[in-house]
């Protein structure tokens, strides 16, 4: 690991300090988490061609790990930490992305997203093209794809690639802004449960104020996940792994003690979001169509950028 | 070794230079990772990155690993997409001696569930032999799923291969803490790995890929297992590297003297219960085993202990 890259926390794996809440079936081995995910993302940087990095970093526990470990793949200097607060955002928000920036010693900006937010919906009275009475929801999602805006932007001023934060839990249940948050060239973390990536987080040395807040999309003042989702990221990521990474059916995991409620609602998640989680369907027409019958890496020879 | 996915001039090069490595350090036999020349997850690349048995760089490869006049002539076993006269491709390990590609083996399981989609890119092996090395012992070629089958390694000993070699890219998977090497994939290969050598009484030799194709990360953890079936090396997992083990074929004589369970093996009675079960899979008997409908009364004692069977599976 990096130098750099922040003390380690002494956090026992399991959690048992208090820090969080790891389930005994979600544990797993960090070192060989972080030896992957490390040479995952030299890997994905190097097929396609580029040194550097960057990475939108919210405060929050997700983007803060995630930039842990692109510290740790390549030099600190060659990762751009993108900080894009709108108005409203949590001074604690502000303040956490600061200390990962200052803990991991790499390059940082901030982009107050709020003209560009607020020139759609309006600000001071005055409506713009999005109207003043917009929902939360919608609002939610306009930020999160004008942070997406920026770092597209930013990506090509740095030259390097948006690596992604969504973990698997927010995707399973499709907690994310389709195009917004979840758009990136590549997700080291994507397949990590949120309790996954806590552990993670503690075995990296992500300070512990960002591991132990309630997490929250921020999207507007005093959100958290959990109380809008109704359940613990712990009780969720275990009913994800036993329904998914296990495939256990509906009767099983009433046995298993989850209740039935949790369960149709979970389920329901799942299914609805399933298609953020994937490309979007094209017309089968042509002798040969992308991603049906013309299938390559997406990383085949000459795709690299140089 | 981490190939390059489609880069086969590359990976070329990289063969090449570790051959003469591997003469450096004095190998007799040196063993590449499955599709070390390719790359594992070339999908539609496959029919442009494929080769014939006869291809000038498998033949550049055999002639390195011969050595000029006065070097030591060294056997290899190198991995590629294979191209059949009638145009199929197979995923293949090429046993390169005396400057020629001596013997090729097609895989023969093409894990096609999970993560895996071979089967729609590659045709299935359907032979399977030993086959006689310069160095003075039998080897046996599998690839990576082959040895996922009982039948591989067992079959392979009775016809007398004293060193299995598997060449592999296996994607590592399962990080669960429970795990003693921090991975559930390696940890699967390495009780494999044992159990053959120890049950075969055979050397085994296990070369896995590391580095990263898309999604994929390769865990290396290459092997070396005795006759007894304990580890004689063991790489570390994901560090690429070119690793130098003494392998004494004396050890397979010894075991084998010592622990007689190749000589005590029954293959006439596999055979004939083989081919009773298959008669029986076919419909070539009365006793079918085809699911019978919701009570239907089984013929006799004998079904109606196998439809029990079924019932609590």
């Amino acid at each position: 690991m990096n130098p750099q890259a922040g003390r380690p926390t002494d956090i026992p794996a399991d959690g048992s300090n208090g820090l969080f809440e790891l389930p005994a079936e979600l544990a797993i081995d960090t070192d060989v988490a972080r030896r992957v995910i490390v040479g995952f993302i030299r890997n994905q940087l190097r097929q396609a061609g580029f040194d550097r990095a960057l990475v939108g970093l919210s405060g929050g526990i997700d983007s803060a790990l995630v930039a842990y470990l692109v510290a740790d793949a390549i030099k600190p200097e060659l990762l751009l930490c993108v900080s894009m607060p709108y108005r409203t955002s949590s001074p604690e928000s502000v303040e956490h992305a600061r200390m990962v920036v200052d803990r991991l010693g790499c390059s940082s900006e901030v982009v107050d997203i709020s003209p560009m937010v607020d020139g759609y919906f309006g600000a001071d009275g005055a409506a713009g093209a999005g109207g003043l009475d917009a929902a939360p929801l919608r609002r939610g999602n306009f930020m999160a794809r004008q942070r997406m805006c920026v770092l597209y932007d930013r990506s090509v001023t740095w030259g390097g690639l948006v690596v992604g934060t969504g973990n698997k839990t927010e995707s399973l249940i499709g907690y994310t802004t389709l195009f917004g948050d979840s758009a990136c060239a590549f997700n080291p973390i994507g397949d990590l449960y949120k309790s996954q990536v806590r552990q993670l987080a503690a075995a990296v040395g992500v300070p512990e104020e960002i591991i132990r807040k309630a997490p929250s999309a921020d999207l507007w003042p005093g959100q958290t996940d959990e109380s809008e989702a109704g359940f613990t990221y712990p009780a969720l990521d275990r009913l994800l792994f036993w329904m998914i990474d296990k495939r256990r059916d509906d009767e099983e995991l009433l046995a298993m003690g989850f209740d039935v409620a949790t369960v149709d609602r979970v389920k329901r998640m799942v299914a609805v979001s399933e298609f953020k989680r994937q490309v979007p369907p094209v017309a089968k027409l042509g002798p040969r169509t992308t991603g049906v019958d013309y299938l390559y890496p997406r990383r085949r020879p000459g795709s690299a950028r140089r | 070794m981490a190939p390059r996915l489609g880069v086969v001039e590359d990976n070329l090069a990289r063969h090449l230079a570790l051959l003469d490595e591997a003469r450096g350090g004095g190998a007799d036999l040196v063993v590449f990772p499955e599709l070390g020349l390719t790359g594992y997850l070339i999908q539609d690349l496959a029919g442009e990155v494929a080769m014939r048995r006869d291809d000038p760089r498998l033949l550049e490869l055999a002639a390195r690993a011969e050595g000029s006049a006065g070097e030591r002539p060294m056997s290899a076993v190198v991995s590629f997409v294979e191209e059949s006269d009638d145009h199929r491709l197979f995923i293949s390990a090429a046993l390169l001696e005396g400057g020629a590609v001596r013997f090729v083996h097609r895989k023969l399981f093409l894990p096609t569930y999970g993560l895996f989609d071979e089967r729609r890119f590659f045709a299935a092996g359907d032979s399977l032999r030993t086959v006689e090395s310069r160095l003075g012992v039998r080897l046996g070629l599998a690839v990576c799923e082959d040895f996922w089958h009982l039948s591989v390694p067992e079959t392979l000993a009775f016809d007398g291969a004293h060193v299995l070699i598997n060449v592999s890219s296996s994607p590592g998977r399962d990080l669960a803490a429970i795990h003693e090497v921090g991975l559930g994939t390696a940890a699967s290969w390495q009780t494999l790995i044992r159990t053959y050598a120890q049950l075969t009484t055979s050397y085994v030799v296990f070369c896995n890929r590391v580095g990263v194709d898309e999604t994929i990360s390769f865990w290396g953890g290459s092997e070396v297992i005795s006759p007894s079936g304990d580890a004689v090396f063991s790489a570390p997992l994901f560090d690429e590297g070119l690793h130098f083990v003494d392998v004494d074929a004396a050890d397979v004589r010894r075991e084998r003297v010592s622990l007689p369970l190749l000589r005590d093996e029954r293959p006439e009675l596999h055979l004939r219960e083989l081919r009773r079960i298959l008669a029986e899979r076919t419909g070539m008997t009365i006793d079918q085993a085809s699911e019978r409908g919701p009570g239907v009364e089984p013929a006799d004692g004998e079904t109606r202990r196998r439809a029990k069977a079924r019932e609590n599976r």
